[in-house]
């Protein structure tokens, strides 16, 4: 038992396209290098403008998924409304700072549009410390293979469809080089119209 | 109880190497940075060395043990030469340097090998190497610190794995010294031990022409 964060494995990738953000994620779940299921969802909507990822070990998945779900209800019953994806990504930041001397261990990812339709990227690691970026964040643990093919397939200003294709190939790419992630892909396009949710079969191992 | 600082003849000097074999030319390309921890002592080491007119050797790891090593083969070329009475073949010296690195079992080589050429028929391969001397024929490798980065772009652009709708053809050789720049460009901006010039050769038959392109110096 050396690195906690890669024991369940998983990988997550968020790409900004033009006015549309995609996050994807792979599907197996594992106990170090024993596959237990292929179905595994780390994708959580939080609203119809907020898609929250998340990486790591997967009991902290289950339970961070439920607080949040949880925070956000009394965030929109006491404001009134949904909450702001960089109000979100404060707020997830805030959660596991919290813990900073006995942490969560997981790494999330937030992709979502604010107000005006503009995309919203964040990464951060397990204390909260986040990184926004305009283009890719990437976390888990192909994360280094996934910044070698964003870093050259992405293109800024891309339509939901180019986006889909672009964030798809260089997930799976990545996959095929970690044996702790991969078991298929599911990828969401969030526009201003809406969620589309597909999901890509891959190398089964 | 606090861990004991302990000497260690091994440093880890980063670098990249990429080799991508095409039907009749080979491309074999590294960075030049040489890094000390956190620090660049120098800018312009070059990685990759000539054997032969078609046959080059590029090697990320310890920069020590990488110009010892390339010593140590272009001299066993040279009696292998004088014996023989002409050039050592691709695979010859593909089958010598696994042999010469486990020799050292014990007390390995810091170097991650690639060697490539055109092989006799007139083809072009690539050999990746661990440390120890476990090697591969194949078609493309990459190796070094931006390793994790490069190889999965190379997968997908070169072997068109993924890639349902694509019809798999092969690389033209200014195709592939174009894809090539580009993963570079890519693993210089996440990989702090991979950076300032690049050297290709782009190897044929006719021999090998190198080409130096400039990195980012950050």
């Amino acid at each position: 038992m050396t690195d906690i964060l890669s024991y369940n494995g998983g990988t997550i990738v968020a790409m900004a396209g033009d006015r549309c953000v995609a996050i994807a994620s792979d599907r197996r779940l594992g106990v170090q290098y024993t596959t237990i299921a292929t179905d595994m969802t780390r994708v959580f909507k939080m609203h119809d403008r907020l898609l929250l990822g998340l990486t790591g070990l997967a009991t902290d998945l289950t339970t961070l998924r439920n607080l949040f779900n949880f925070r956000l209800n009394l965030y929109k019953m006491r404001e009134g409304r949904l909450i702001k994806p960089k109000t979100f990504a404060n707020l997830v930041s805030s959660t596991l700072y919290a813990k900073r001397f006995g942490p969560y261990f997981c790494e999330p990812v937030i992709a979502g549009l604010d107000d005006e339709g503009n995309p919203f990227l964040c990464a951060m690691d397990l204390l909260g410390a986040s990184s926004n970026d305009d283009s890719f964040v990437v976390c888990g643990t192909s994360a280094e293979s996934l910044l070698g093919t964003c870093e050259t397939f992405y293109q800024p200003g891309l339509g939901p469809d180019d986006l889909f294709e672009t964030i798809s190939q260089c997930l799976l790419s990545a996959l095929d080089r970690d044996c702790l992630s991969g078991w298929g892909a599911e990828v969401y396009i969030l526009t201003p119209s809406g969620i589309t949710h597909k999901t890509l079969k891959a190398r089964m191992d | 109880m606090a861990a004991r600082r302990q000497w260690s003849p091994y440093v880890d000097n980063g670098g990249t190497v990429v080799g991508v074999a095409g039907k009749d030319f080979c491309v074999m390309a590294a960075d030049t940075r040489l890094s000390l921890g956190y620090s660049v002592p120098a800018r312009d080491v070059s990685r990759l060395t000539k054997l032969a007119p078609s046959v080059v050797i590029g090697t990320a790891g310890m920069q020590a043990d990488t110009a010892r090593l390339h010593n140590v083969i272009q001299t066993n070329m040279t009696v292998y030469e004088h014996s023989h009475r002409r050039v050592m073949r691709l695979g010859a010296i593909a089958q010598m340097l696994s042999v010469l690195l486990y020799q050292r079992r014990f007390f390995p080589y810091y170097t991650f090998n690639v060697i490539g050429g055109i092989d006799e028929h007139g083809e072009g391969f690539v050999y990746g190497y661990d440390a120890i001397g476990s090697h591969e024929r194949v078609k493309v490798v990459c190796t070094g610190s931006a390793q994790s980065q490069i190889q999965p772009v190379l997968d997908n652009q070169v072997e068109f794995k993924q890639q349902y709708g694509s019809q798999k053809r092969d690389l033209s050789l200014e195709e592939t010294v174009d894809l090539v720049k580009d993963v570079f460009s890519s693993a210089c901006e996440r990989d702090i031990y991979t950076g300032d010039f690049l050297e290709i050769y782009k190897i044929t038959k006719a021999g090998s022409e190198m080409e130096r392109f400039e990195l980012k110096l950050d």
